[in-house]
């Protein structure tokens, strides 16, 4: 499989400020792959990354290439990326709240979409609109489209803003901590839906999350992220089963499982150290288990395995 | 179990929203005829999604919201009978932990500051040793007592709250939602420490949290809350549910191993508002096992007494 | 270092700080500054322009301006600053015992506040002065009624925030009353945006005792001020500009400080949201 989206060893940096440091990941059509980590670990910036719009916020990549269906975003004008973005890339947010217009009724939102990026006419845009909303179970997709915003429940606006995010028929989807917001049932719900329509009309999607839970049960691969480099990246059967990073196992570890005797829910000690203060070595070393002196002195090398990567000195060892 | 440490009674709340000049104003009972007991040293658990009342209750248990009706005994004392000045006395006795760890902190004020107030609203004089201490119980250094809040991690600050809701010493501690803005390494370590003063200074916890799975890991008992109402009370954290919500709330959640992926049984329909219930069961319009008696009567929470369920159809 | 301190260090505060602080000495020194006195008549002297015995010339009367501007100083700043603080003071207690008892209390105090809001400051102050008469006294009342509106609905608003947070509900938990809520938590909170705008609010309130005292309402002569100074100029613009020009460029130079140092303070203390979400 080719992949659609390939962040080829980038590192960003906002002024003089290192903050991510060779990011390696692909994303391929009809694949979701997650990218997880604490909050402050870099998993935004590196979706910002790959669609380039790291200069909103200050931010360049300093190191390695972008490729966006075989296209290097940096050799584009900055109109093309603003295109493709429109055209070809979806996005969903965390808050469904502010991403519908207050004003306007949500069937408008959505056809406007189809309008404009597959010059659908009036009637054809409602009718795909009508056809995305019952596959997003939406309830009575007919009364749906001529409500307002205010009209419905979080998790209701949120398939809104998936739909939205499918109606131009992108090739890829990015997803950032899409359901953080919403009730756990509902959060649930959209998961499902959102993987199973992502693999039945082959886009990619690119999922951001903090829960190790949703990526095991949606994603194809998973990219773990920590304090701006990358922790482990692979398919995620072999990596959830035995994985080979310590932060991986720790993060997994964090879950509450049932049957988990009491008292073997410790988390991680510490905390993720800021951009500014990010140690010597490998930078997971002063919260890690494993941590040993070449740890402390002397920063992993990116190891390719068969199926992924790993950065660590003391790979899946025993605890 | 032993004697209960809190009996709540029948209680219930009922807010008022909206109304003015114009506008007729609208009810809605936030907690509903909610009777529960908690044994000394037991921790319960409260598992709902928002709106089911769960952080009202919380505040009603303490009294920080005064009940529309029923009664809140705390080891012996009636605490929905007491005057003001009563009640500001026996709140030494109980405390809470609020969700925020941002807003819960006052930002003007320092650790130090922070960790006084409750013994200086108590007429107690405090040690500048006690500080330290305090800040050692919950795993933070002493050279912290001159900081200010927005000088700390999220975490940080949870232990800050933790370590102010246990300065009077406290019997009884209700935990809303005390990690649900942290992050889940972070979350972890915050239920290891509360585990831990547990043991150590043998509290009650009332455990408030949309996390079933959290829950169930925590709690010896969980209670599951539906818009205002108790569904079910599990006795322990193996029983199987036997109301459709509860298994809809496991259901939600997502086992960290893909070799365990399934498909959810989607919960159809929407939550209805809360000014506005049908009659019958609050979540018949999204029970996959509603019946037409299910829309016309509500289920009482009965049956089994250890283990009730307000359900016609159980599973 | 405290905010204050800290605004001097930006270029426009350092400048506008500056200004203020000349301003304040000349004020407080003002006998120490000068060798002429504010009030003796010396008619041959009259109408010179600015010399070396007087900086800025002299007026109708033959008085040293630079003397007048010193001591008019002193009038301007103390009526401004003493009828600020008596609003800040009276629209705190107003502001903070609305919010925090609500019901009948607050619809009053909204009620009232609102009405006053929707009339200018001067006609507010224009009435009070014709009901107390012309003076010093009366034109402080005035001033600090006429701004009482503004702090008592910042104050509102502040409070009405604060009540919300959760530091409040922890507070009580643990046993707090109103006093300590409203003197240990709400006020403290509330203090940094309403003293930065009753700041910003006394370089407003020189205007207006400008304005008073153009009329002729302010303080009586000899005593000087600002405004009666300009207002005898306005008879002498072609005969001797310098009359009417230097009071008027006072009061200009220490409004726009006084508001450059305002900006400086609310960007050192983060608090322009707060600000706003008053007005």
């Amino acid at each position: 499989m080719t992949a659609l989206l390939k962040l080829d060893d980038i590192s960003v940096s906002i002024g003089n400020l290192g903050l991510l440091d060779r990011i390696s990941l692909s994303v391929g059509r009809g694949q979701v792959v997650g990218l997880v980590g604490e909050s402050g670990s870099g998993k935004s910036l590196t979706a910002m990354a790959a669609i380039g719009l790291l200069p909103l916020i200050g931010g360049r990549v300093t190191k390695g290439t972008v490729r966006f269906d075989g296209q290097d975003m940096a050799a584009m004008t900055e109109t093309q990326r603003r295109k493709l973005r429109g055209a070809r890339i979806g996005f969903v947010t965390q808050n469904p709240m502010t991403a519908l217009d207050p004003v306007q009724r949500i069937g408008e939102q959505v056809d406007v979409v189809s309008r404009l990026h597959l010059g659908l006419s009036r009637a054809d845009a409602r009718a795909r609109t009508l056809d995305l909303l019952t596959r997003l179970r939406i309830p009575e997709a007919g009364a749906v489209v001529d409500a307002w915003p205010h009209q419905l429940s979080g998790g209701m606006k949120q398939r809104i803003v998936i739909a939205m995010a499918l109606a131009g028929d992108p090739d890829l989807i990015i997803a950032d901590e899409p359901t953080t917001a919403l009730d756990v049932t509902v959060q649930a719900q959209i998961i499902q839906i959102l993987g199973s329509l992502v693999r039945e009309r082959g886009v990619a999607l690119l999922l951001i999350t903090h829960d190790m839970g949703v990526v095991a049960q949606v994603c194809d691969r998973v990219a773990v992220l920590y304090a701006g480099r990358l922790a482990e990246e692979g398919p995620v059967g072999p990596i959830f089963a035995a994985p080979a990073h310590p932060y991986t196992a720790a993060l997994i570890g964090c879950i509450p499982q049932d049957g988990m005797a009491k008292g073997s829910l410790t988390g991680i000690p510490g905390a993720v150290p800021s951009a500014a203060a990010f140690p010597a070595g490998c930078r997971f070393h002063p919260r890690c288990p494993r941590a040993s002196d070449l740890c402390r002195n002397t920063p992993p090398m990116i190891v390719h395995r068969t199926a992924g990567q790993v950065a660590c000195h003391h790979p899946g060892e025993a605890e | 179990m032993t004697a209960p440490m809190v009996k709540i009674d029948a209680l219930s709340k009922r807010f008022q929203s909206g109304g003015g000049l114009f506008a007729k104003p609208r009810t809605m009972m936030a907690v509903r005829e909610v009777t529960l007991s908690i044994g000394k040293g037991e921790v319960l658990g409260v598992v709902g999604e928002s709106g089911c009342g769960k952080s009202t209750l919380a505040r009603l248990v303490l009294r920080l919201i005064e009940p529309t009706s029923g009664r809140v005994t705390i080891d012996g004392t009636d605490i929905t009978a007491l005057s003001a000045g009563a009640l500001r006395r026996i709140r030494r006795r109980m405390a809470m932990v609020f969700q925020d760890p941002y807003s819960s902190l006052d930002p003007r004020y320092s650790l130090a500051d922070v960790l006084a107030e409750p013994l200086r609203l108590q007429g107690e004089v405090i040690a500048p040793a006690r500080v330290d201490e305090m800040l050692a119980s919950v795993g933070l250094p002493a050279a912290l007592a001159a900081s200010h809040p927005h000088q700390l991690s999220g975490g940080q600050r949870q232990r800050v709250g933790i370590a102010r809701a246990l300065a009077l010493k406290p019997d009884f501690v209700v935990l809303d939602e005390p990690t649900a803005s942290l992050d889940v390494s972070i979350q972890a370590q915050i239920i290891a420490l509360l585990a831990d003063l547990r043991d150590r200074l043998g509290l009650t916890y009332l455990f408030i949290s949309h996390d079933l799975g959290l829950v169930r890991y925590f709690c010896d008992r969980i209670v599951v809350m539906y818009l205002g109402s108790v569904v079910e009370v599990l006795p322990d954290t193996r029983t199987a549910p036997r109301h459709p919500y509860t298994r809809a709330l496991m259901d939600s959640n997502f086992a960290p191993d893909p070799a365990r992926r399934r498909v959810i049984e989607m919960l159809t329909g929407e939550v209805p508002s809360p000014f506005a219930l049908p009659p019958g069961c609050a979540f018949a319009t999204r029970c996959p096992r509603a019946s037409d008696r299910c829309r016309r009567d509500t289920p009482a929470l009965g049956g089994d007494a250890a283990h009730p369920v307000a359900c016609f159809h159980p599973l | 270092m405290i905010a204050p301190l800290r605004a001097l260090r930006r270029p426009q505060g350092a400048v506008a700080g500056l200004w203020l602080i000349l301003v304040i000495c000349a004020a407080l020194f003002a006998p120490l500054l000068t060798p002429y006195a504010y009030d003796i008549q010396n008619l041959p002297n009259a109408y010179q322009p600015a010399s070396a015995q007087h900086w800025l010339g002299t007026d109708e009367f033959g008085r040293d301006l630079l003397t007048r501007l010193i001591y008019g100083a002193r009038t301007s700043l103390s009526v401004s600053a003493t009828a600020i603080s008596i609003s800040v003071f009276c629209g705190m207690v107003l502001g903070a015992s609305a919010a925090w008892f609500g019901g009948w209390l607050d619809r009053i105090v909204t009620m009232t506040v609102d009405l006053t809001w929707s009339f200018p400051e001067i006609l507010i102050a224009l009435i009070l002065v014709a009901i107390i008469g012309p003076g010093t006294t009366g034109v402080m009342i005035a001033i600090s009624v006429a701004y009482l509106a503004q702090f008592t609905r910042l104050t509102r608003a502040q409070i009405m925030t604060l009540k919300g947070e959760t530091f409040i509900e922890a507070a009580r938990s643990l046993g707090a009353g109103n006093a300590h809520l409203l003197f240990r938590h709400l006020l403290p909170n509330a203090l940094a945006p309403v003293l930065v705008s009753a700041m910003l609010a006394t370089g407003d309130a020189i205007i207006l005792e400008a304005t008073l005292g153009f009329f002729g309402l302010g303080a009586q002569p000899p005593v000087p001020s600002w405004g009666g100074m300009m207002s005898a100029g306005s008879a002498l613009v072609f005969k001797a500009p310098w009359v009417i020009i230097f009071p008027g460029l006072a009061v200009a130079i220490t409004v726009v400080a006084i508001n450059l140092y305002g900006d400086a303070l609310i960007a050192e203390l983060d608090i322009r949201s707060r600000l706003r979400r008053e007005a």
